[in-house]
């Protein structure tokens, strides 16, 4: 056809503008920023970075085609494909594939061209294509073409003559007989027939890849020899052996690859549950999912954890948490990332940092339980954030904390949404093995080493996630966790499908009680969810033993006299039990109550800066009603002690004024006596003088100073032989900017300058020089001393001096 | 699938009642079962055979799922579908998946590693899988009990290392099914007498349920006649037995009680303690001479060996001391029988009880039995003393060590007690207390004989004989009457002091007027304790297994009691 595209740019010219726009919506890199025109995005989905991601995001069965066309002819008829990837006999589910692979190809720009004439783009064909450094993963070798460069003609007309073939003296027609060998059927399997025993042993190991193979250094085999000599076998490099591409294709009945995967593995449910036990599992876990992130966040309210200088929390606070929340590590870190994913706890950014919780979080504790629960699976769903990393360390070897950084992966988000995608896909109440979802995303996008690791781990979490969050129950989608499925990635749909997932769970959540079944044994139990006041209450007046379904409580001494350190009475107690037990109230825990109270408060506590006693109350009495008294903050304690709340020496002071005549008592009780001496140091040497200036000087001192101020003097005024000229003798100094500065003008008015300079090895120099540019820190300039024009690095000139004599008559460096 | 839809397929009405199982199942493992639930008796039976009774107050009972529930639910031939079942049916709330899990893989572990006798190599430990084997015989713990390799699932135990390498397996999670059976041991005809009595239905079922298990604990309560689930076992056992009791009264009363009910005769039983070593096909030895030490030995743990032992029996298996521990550990072969009223040890080695003796084949709450109308109903009151001001002070500046010992013993605490007998002036009344100068002192105001370690066995003999036939109608005794002294007409004991919180001591004390009255009225029993002292607190944690036995303990205040009225109203 005259009119076939030459290039991809023409091919994408030639395409409509939806294609366009599908390639720019699978390869979204291609537009950032927006090319100016086809040529130029050609060009960029051409670069080597945009062509790896984007054969990065192929599935399996595209990607085998494009490995398929990287190691077939560029152009590459249909049929040459179809034959590499269904074999010489073809493989019908491959022949129903194959189009829509090739599409999709098309689709992302890595192949154009029409089915006649197919392109892999030039850089996915390097990328793809089998090198002996990077193996393909076809495990085919190199062709007859390239693994015969550079072999002597004679040794290729050697080949020709044992494979049977006539001889011809060109090199090139050579091998195309030898490749036409090869690519025949009828003719190599009638040639291979005629190897010697073993000979089908040898190419078995090699016919599937890696296609290189070691020979022995002391003298091949039989049949390696014989495979060697007719060119079967080509030598690759001392003592290595390769077998062509031409010669392994034959051997594989035309396949590109061993098991072409046309299809995607279906995913087979596992287990299967009843719908509504799915359902009513995965709402008992998303009940205590939400009240897990409650009493979580409820134990910081005064103050969490430090944040770690590196970010993040330590270990020890983590295994605190797990205590408190009695869950595993890696699940305490699960609820710890969810809780910050959802906004609910943060640092609070303060000198010494915490975590705590955020306002976000109160807001949150006012919900309904189901919208919490929406909440915090919305902030699940898109995190990249991966709390099955912590614990682990990073490529560096650092320890990965909860809440730390380091934690984002980017491919968290594409691996839940796939899961719980294929999870639905399943027939409902079905749970599915981790083995087989994860053969399914192996297929839809291949990854290489660290990623697929990655993501099988990521595959495990996601469904023990799911399983914490109640998304799912016993492993099988639940009826809210199939709503959270978003028609599309958008996140305004992403918050109606929460909500939706929400009114579908609130039917199924335990509805909270209000009363509890207290027993002689002196503990509590509330068979279900307590509304929020009753079980503040509760939580105070005693100590949670066993949580779940049901929570039970024991009342001990202890947690009776928190409840009355809160500022409840007994009666409040006792009326409080009353209310929100269904059965009367056991006789021990009214006891135990009454005794506690009984005891509360005997002992009080309280700050006092002074005490005044006397044994005369009425001198007391005399005092306090005393109006001057009225600062000094007294209260009477007992008939014979007021305290005070200024310092003794101020009461002391004022009762004087006010005309008493107190006396100061010490700690042990005794009068004490002031007297203004009382008070000494302990034994101390008396201070020297400090006078201004320095010290007057000694005689000595003042000989030896007049003698050296004499000398110095002499040698100063001596009248000396004037120095000669040339002042070369030393290098001239100036500053770096006077230097620049006077070359500058030099160069503007063409004058010489006598610098000083010190090379690169060091040593210095002085020149005449007649400057031409300066730029870029270097100076251009004649150079008189050489003869010729050299460049100076700025910084090397050590300074400059203008020339009084005209230039020339520079004196060689001393 | 065994799912039942007790669940509504789609939700109705919002929130209404919507699952209404008596079963509460917590993250912790606990199971709460609502008593006065419909199904609360189908879900006891159900739940029974692999989670713990812990707890039994008067609403809501706790069971516990361990491991070893499990496990002996595996040897009982239940299997994890039954346990998920059985939770999941009468679950009110979802049971949450990882627990259901950790049940499965829990239960799976049994039966991996089996004992069982080769016909060459006799005893050996092999496995259905081998990495199993592998990881056990890496344990430092297993290595020394075991010999030669035969193949790769099989290696040879130490026929004497049967109970220690059960033990440490079950230490490290994983249990040995034991299949290598019991010595049937040297035959000897023992039939129960069943003239004009018969066994109760409960303790026919403690005595197949041992019999079915092969070895294990039975736990009845005080007063519900362990000793004919002793006899039981023995005739159907139909072999000669070591019964191990706890002093030499109790062996006296074995032997009078097993002359009574069975058809053995005097000659028969031996009673081998300090006092007489008599070896018979029958033999009653105490723990006590078992565990005398001479120069470094036991010499009297040569008895196991004595006969060819066919069934041992271990009395209030609970006080097991450590050398018979060690030593029962060498008997895996024949079979065991432990009784007891109470399994708590305030040392916590219930489970070497069960991993030696053998699991709990047979359990009935208190309450049950009494509801049953086989111990009388007991009323416990905690009478609290206010000490005088200058008791308070003594008591605030004794020494850390001594402060038990005074509070438990003040003066104020002798006067309520007089007047607590003078209260009950004509019932049977035992006072009961942990020192001896307290009782002493009791004994003398009361003018009541005083039974304590020092007591001669016939002067004890000859007083309980008194005290049975009403000849004296109070008695004072030490601890040594703690256990397995058959009073079965006294109806009122006081404590006044005790071993610091030892909980089983405070159930066997009740248990001493727990045996049902002719005329059918309930046993008093007072714990007279100080208040705002450490003897309050020690008391409210004795107080706490029969408390989560269900029974509730009425306090009352010592004042309104010594000023008259107010005790007797419920």
């Amino acid at each position: 056809m005259s009119d076939a595209p030459r290039t991809l740019a023409e091919d994408l010219r030639g395409r409509g503008d939806d294609a366009v726009a599908t390639l720019l919506r699978l390869r979204p890199d291609l537009l950032n920023p927006v090319p100016n025109d086809l040529t130029q995005l050609a060009t960029r989905a051409g670069t080597r970075a945009s062509v790896v991601r984007a054969l990065e995001r192929l599935d399996r069965f595209a990607l085998q085609t494009a490995e398929a066309l990287a190691v077939a002819p560029d152009p590459c008829p249909y049929e040459t494909l179809l034959a590499l990837l269904g074999g010489d006999e073809g493989i019908p589910e491959v022949t129903e594939a194959l189009p829509g692979a090739v599409d999709a190809l098309r689709a992302s720009a890595l192949v154009w061209g029409g089915d006649d004439r197919l392109h892999l783009v030039r850089t996915a064909r390097d990328l793809l294509a089998p090198t002996p450094t990077s193996p393909s993963a076809t495990g085919l070798g190199p062709t007859v073409t390239e693994a015969t460069a550079g072999m002597s003609p004679g040794r290729l007309q050697e080949l020709l003559a044992a494979a049977g073939l006539p001889a011809t003296h060109d090199p090139v027609s050579a091998v195309a007989a030898l490749t036409a060998l090869f690519r025949d059927r009828t003719r190599m399997s009638a040639l291979l027939a005629e190897a010697p025993e073993g000979t089908a042993t040898v190419l078995s190991k090699l016919m599937w890849g890696p296609p290189y193979g070691e020979v022995r250094a002391e003298g091949a085999s039989a049949p390696v020899r014989w495979l060697l000599a007719r060119g079967v076998l080509l030598p690759a490099g001392p003592g290595n052996v390769v077998l062509p591409r031409e010669a392994a294709l034959h051997l594989r009945g035309g396949l590109a690859h061993r098991t072409p995967e046309p299809h995607p593995p279906a995913v087979q449910p596992g287990a299967t549950h009843a719908i509504a036990t799915v359902d009513a599992t995965a709402a008992g876990q998303a009940f205590t999912a939400v009240r897990t992130v409650e009493d979580l966040l409820k134990s910081w309210d005064a103050g969490g954890p430090p944040v770690l200088r590196a970010g993040g929390m330590s270990v020890r606070d983590l295994k605190r948490t797990a205590v408190a929340l009695d869950v595993g590590e890696p699940i305490a870190a699960f609820w710890l990332e969810t809780a910050y994913a959802a906004g609910l706890l943060a640092s609070d950014g303060e000198a010494d940092e915490r975590y705590a919780p955020t306002p976000a979080y109160d807001e949150w504790l006012r919900l309904p339980d189901e919208e919490r629960w929406a909440a915090l699976v919305a902030a699940w769903l898109p995190a990249t954030r991966t709390p099955g990393l912590v614990g682990g360390r990073d490529a560096k070897g650092r320890a990965l904390s909860a809440l730390g950084p380091e934690l984002d992966r980017s491919l968290a988000p594409e691996v839940r949404r796939r899961v719980l995608a294929l999870l639905a896909s399943l027939p409902e109440g079905a749970s599915a093995k981790p083995e087989a979802l994860l053969a399914r995303l192996r297929w839809e996008r291949p990854l290489r080493g660290g990623a697929d690791a990655l993501r099988a781990q990521l595959v495990h979490w996601t469904l023990e996630e799911a399983e914490l969050l109640g998304v799912t129950g016993r492993g099988a989608l639940s009826a809210h966790g199939r709503a959270l499925q978003g028609r599309t990635e958008a996140a305004t749909d992403a918050q109606t499908a929460a909500a939706e997932a929400a009114g579908l769970l609130a039917p199924l959540l335990p509805e909270p009680l209000d009363h509890v079944l207290l027993q002689a044994d002196l503990t509590a139990v509330a068979p279900g969810p307590l509304r929020a006041p009753l079980a503040e209450t509760l939580g105070v007046l005693a100590d949670v033993e066993s949580k779940g379904g049901a929570t039970v409580y024991r009342f001990t001494p202890d947690s009776v006299r928190r409840a009355l350190d809160a500022g409840r009475t007994a009666d409040e107690l006792h009326a409080f039990l009353a209310a929100h037990s269904r059965t009367p109230v056991p006789q021990p825990l009214t006891y135990l109550v009454d005794d506690v109270a009984r005891r509360h408060g005997r002992l009080r506590v309280g700050a006092a800066s002074a005490y005044v006693r006397c044994d005369d109350d009425s001198l007391l009495a005399e005092i306090l009603a005393d109006r001057r008294a009225a600062g000094l903050g007294l209260r009477r304690l007992a008939p014979t002690v007021l305290a005070a709340q200024s310092p003794p020496d101020v009461l002391l002071e004022r009762l004087r004024s006010m005309g008493f005549a107190p006396a100061a008592e010490s700690a042990a009780g005794d009068v004490l006596i002031t007297r203004p001496d009382a008070y000494r140091t302990p034994p101390r040497s008396a201070s020297l003088p400090v006078p201004e200036g320095p010290p007057v000087p000694d005689e000595t001192l003042l000989g030896a100073a007049v003698k050296a101020i004499r000398a110095g003097d002499r040698a100063a005024t001596a009248v000396r032989k004037p120095v000669p000229r040339p002042a070369g003798a030393r290098l001239p100094r100036t500053t770096s900017a006077d230097t620049l500065a006077a070359v500058q003008a030099a160069v503007l008015a063409g004058e010489a300058l006598w610098i000083g300079y010190v090379n690169a090895d060091g040593a210095a120099s002085q020149r005449v020089v007649e400057p031409v540019r300066v730029e870029g820190g270097f100076v251009t300039a004649f150079d008189h001393t050489a003869d010729e024009v050299r460049t100076f690095a700025l910084h090397r000139i050590t300074g400059v001096a203008e020339l009084a004599e005209p230039a020339g008559a520079g004196d060689e460096p001393a | 699938m065994l799912v039942p839809d007790l669940l509504p397929r789609c939700p109705p009405e919002r929130k209404g009642h919507r699952v209404n199982g008596p079963l509460i199942v917590q993250s912790d493992k606990t199971l709460l079962l609502e008593v006065d639930h419909p199904q609360a008796d189908e879900c006891r039976r159900a739940i029974a055979p692999f989670a713990e009774l812990e707890r039994a107050p008067e609403h809501i009972h706790t069971y516990r799922v361990t491991p070893l529930g499990l496990w002996n639910a595996r040897a009982a031939g239940h299997d994890a579908e039954q346990v998920v079942d059985a939770l999941v049916t009468y679950s009110r709330y979802p049971v949450p998946h990882a627990l259901l899990v950790d049940v499965a893989e829990t239960m799976a572990r049994y039966g991996r590693l089996r004992l069982v006798k080769h016909p060459t190599h006799g005893l050996v430990l092999e496995t259905t899988d081998r990495p199993v084997l592998h990881e056990v015989m890496r344990s430092k713990k297993i290595h020394p009990l075991v010999g030669a390799r035969i193949d790769e699932d099989t290696v040879v135990v130490h026929p004497s290392e049967r109970g220690q390498i059960k033990q440490a397996l079950l230490k490290l999670g994983w249990p040995a099914e034991d299949l290598a059976g019991y010595v049937d041991g040297e035959a000897h005809p023992i039939e129960l007498r069943e003239d004009g009595w018969e066994l109760r239905p409960y303790q026919r079922q403690a005595v197949e349920g041992f019999w079915h298990g092969g070895s294990g604990v039975v736990v009845l309560p005080c007063g519900a006649g362990k000793t004919l689930v002793g006899a039981g076992a023995m005739a159907t056992a139909k072999s000669t037995t070591l019964i191990l009791v706890t002093n030499t009264v109790s062996a006296r009363q074995w032997k009078h009680e097993l002359v009574r009910r069975t058809s053995l005769t005097e000659d028969e039983v031996g009673e081998y303690s300090g006092t007489r070593k008599e070896i018979r096909p029958v033999t009653i030895a105490t723990y006590q001479v078992l565990t005398t030490k001479r120069k470094g030995i036991y010499p009297h743990l040569e008895l196991f060996d004595s006969r060819d032992w066919g069934l041992i029996v271990y009395d209030e298996v609970h006080l097991l001391p450590a050398p018979v521990f060690k030593f029962t550990a060498d008997l895996q072969a024949r079979r065991r029988l432990g009784l007891t009223a109470t399994l708590v040890r305030e040392d916590g080695r219930e489970s070497d009880v069960f991993s030696l003796i053998g699991p709990k084949r047979f359990d009935a709450p208190w309450k049950e039995i009494e509801a049953q109308g086989y111990i009388a109903p007991a009323d416990c009151v905690e009478v609290r003393v206010n000490l005088t001001d200058s008791e308070r002070l003594a008591y605030a500046t004794a020494e850390a060590d001594e402060k038990y010992r005074y509070c438990a013993t003040t003066d104020t605490k002798r006067r309520v007690t007089e007047a607590l007998v003078a209260r009950h002036r004509g019932d049977q009344t035992l006072v009961i207390g942990q020192y001896i100068d307290q009782l002493d002192e009791l004994g003398e105001h009361l003018g009541a004989p005083v039974i304590k370690g020092e007591t001669t066995n016939a002067q004890r003999e000859k007083l309980f004989d008194a005290f049975r036939a009403g000849e004296i109608s109070v008695l004072v005794v030490s601890k040594v009457a703690n256990f397995s002294v058959d009073l079965p007409e006294a109806t009122v004991a006081i404590q006044v002091s005790g071993t610091f919180g030892s909980r089983q001591e405070e159930a066997q004390r009740l248990g001493r007027v727990l045996r049902p009255k002719a005329d059918g009225h309930e046993a008093r029993f007072y714990s007279v304790v100080a208040r705002d002292t450490i003897d309050q607190d020690f008391a409210a944690h004795r107080q706490r297994f029969l408390a989560e036995q269900g029974y509730a303990y009425r306090i009352v205040d010592a004042d309104d009691l010594l000023t008259g009225d107010e005790l007797d109203e419920v």
